[in-house]
């Protein structure tokens, strides 16, 4: 039982770290991203294959991750990021199918075996396990991303993200440099779901491509929603609802979709500030008309 | 070899170009993307072959009752995902329109189960050489059965007075509204008509592949959208040329390219277009 908790509670850290470097991106920027799972399995198989092929010990494994994940960030946002909003959303998900596709057809990624045997983290002479000391490493992460994302979203540059979102062309009369923040924030998501990638990988020690399809990243999607777009606490209550939630409801998991897809739909529609955003603030976001 | 690959990728290139419209129509209208297309489709596919599994029911009349079972999903989809939303930011309903699919998809999964479904009636196709190259007749079929609609769509547009006022609505919304027309029935005049072009492309891809399932509409819908914006997004011979050239990239780069990627395709071409000409081939109001 105490096992089943920490797999939990494990799972449940990654995907707040996911969704919290998700909301960068939706609530924050203004932009829609259908294709954040790409990332997380970039950082995933890169971190597997460095540590498998190259020896490479844990921390520079994630640091791989986390540089590999952002440089594709990077590549995709320098020339999708002028697109409009709908146009970025198909661009991100036509992104996260062909990365799906290429981990499925080649042949350093095991294609639909995907890979295997992935060491577990050591540092110094401690072994990370799954039902031991993983939490500790998976809770640290999280507090420091956390703590990095807060005082991201505080700063000037937090400021100038909600005014992009707000209203770009006033942001930009505001002397922001917006197409250089939006890539900025969104390599610097991309690079957090490198760092999930890892941890994940890591602490299941065998991935395939399923993990990391369409299906991820709307789920995380659905995270973002439901806990607030805008509200990086409401991330954290929408990552770990939706990430227990399931387990929990083991009998009716036929439904699991369809409670999702009417979970977007009615709280759009309801309570379009999610389960934590503050009213105003997102509400005023979300009723902005062009 | 190369006439027979030609020839596949216009037959799905067909498809494509049926569901496109019905993107871009709404896309013209309402400036946003119905991401729940496909599964309007899979819902057109659906009905016409559980009616023609009865084996009671015409074939004709179980294409058109797929057909319009497409367009009253559209329709209530409309008033449940969009109506509600409009005037809000414009990633509102794109992301209520992604709950729908998903909603329409697992829905279908719960009533009908997840395996394919063959297509119930066997038709005697033959493959017939025309010029000396082999041409299937049930390809033959399908693509003048597709061209057939989209011409009496073109048509409808142009020449009638609904079409107009579809095209007005398109224009200028509120100008629209001033000179009389009703916005509201337009909009659902519009996801009427592009939903019944999904979901005969539906009912031909379930004959063309023998199967029907619920997450049929999901690859097909996003490779039209991909189609709308190659041909340039909220223009109607836009989204045709759009999906014929993608069926065909598609078809070809599957046979000398690799087979694998195959559907990778689609979404290599939308973020080429969109790096170069964003407006599509043929000028759309795109930005």
């Amino acid at each position: 039982m105490t096992a089943y908790l920490l797999h939990l509670a494990v799972l449940s850290g990654i995907y707040v770290i996911l969704a919290v470097s998700l909301n960068l991106i939706i609530g924050y920027a203004g932009q829609v991203s259908l294709g954040h799972a790409a990332f997380f399995g970039i950082g995933g198989y890169t971190s597997a294959l460095v540590s498998l092929h190259f020896g490479f010990p844990f921390p520079l494994a994630v640091l791989s991750a986390l540089v590999v994940a952002g440089t594709c960030g990077l590549g995709l946002g320098l020339p999708t990021l002028r697109l409009k909003e709908d146009y970025l959303a198909i661009v991100t998900l036509g992104f996260g199918v062909i990365v799906d596709l290429v981990f499925l057809n080649l042949e350093i990624t095991g294609g639909p075996d995907g890979l295997v045997n992935i060491p577990l983290p050591r540092l110094g002479g401690v072994v990370f396990r799954p039902q031991g000391l993983y939490i500790v490493l998976v809770l640290l992460t999280l507090l420091l991303i956390l703590g990095l994302t807060y005082s991201l979203v505080r700063s000037y540059h937090g400021r100038a993200l909600r005014a992009i979102r707000d209203h770009e062309t006033t942001a930009q009369v505001m002397g922001i440099n917006t197409p250089a923040y939006k890539i900025m924030i969104f390599t610097l998501a991309a690079a957090v779901a490198g760092v999930a990638g890892s941890l994940y990988a890591h602490y299941i020690t065998f991935i395939n491509p399923e993990s990391f399809g369409l299906h991820t990243s709307i789920l995380l999607l659905c995270m973002v929603v439901l806990g607030g777009m805008g509200s990086i606490a409401g991330s954290v209550v929408g990552a770990v609802i939706l990430a227990v939630l399931p387990e929990m409801l083991r009998q009716f998991k036929d439904y699991q979709d369809l409670l999702y897809g009417a979970l977007l739909v009615g709280l759009l529609i309801l309570r379009p500030q999610g389960l934590m955003g503050r009213g105003k603030l997102s509400l005023k976001f979300i009723t902005k008309k062009e | 070899m190369f006439f027979q690959q030609l020839l596949n990728g216009l037959t799905t290139g067909a498809a494509y170009a049926l569901i496109a419209l019905g993107y871009t129509m709404i896309y013209g209208i309402l400036g946003l993307i119905n991401f729940a297309q496909g599964e309007i489709y899979m819902a057109g596919a659906f009905v016409a072959v559980l009616l023609l599994a009865t084996g009671q029911v015409n074939f004709f009349l179980a294409f058109l009752a797929g057909m319009a079972a497409a367009a009253l999903v559209g329709v209530a989809l409309e008033r449940v995902a969009f109506r509600p939303l409009r005037g809000s930011h414009p990633l509102v309903p794109l992301i209520s329109a992604i709950g729908a699919s998903i909603f329409l998809q697992s829905l279908a999964l719960l009533l009908f189960g997840p395996n394919d479904r063959p297509f119930p009636v066997q038709f005697d196709f033959s493959t017939i050489t025309v010029a000396g190259l082999p041409l299937s007749t049930l390809q033959g079929a399908i693509l003048a059965a597709a061209l057939g609609f989209m011409a009496l769509l073109v048509v409808f547009v142009r020449y009638t007075r609904y079409g107009k006022a579809i095209v007005a609505c398109a224009l200028d919304r509120d100008t629209a509204r001033l000179m009389g027309i009703n916005v509201d029935r337009m909009v659902t005049l519009t996801f009427f008509i592009g939903s019944a072009l999904s979901g005969a492309a539906g009912i031909m891809m379930a004959i063309y592949y023998n199967a029907t399932y619920p997450r049929m509409g999901l690859l097909p819908g996003l490779k039209a959208f991909s189609a709308a914006i190659l041909g340039g997004v909220g223009n109607i011979p836009g989204a045709i040329l759009g999906g014929l050239l993608l069926g065909v990239a598609e078809s070809l780069g599957a046979a000398y390219v690799s087979s694998g990627f195959k559907d990778a395709t689609a979404f290599a071409i939308l973020i080429l277009v969109l790096l170069i000409r964003p407006q599509g081939i043929l000028r759309g109001r795109g930005d």
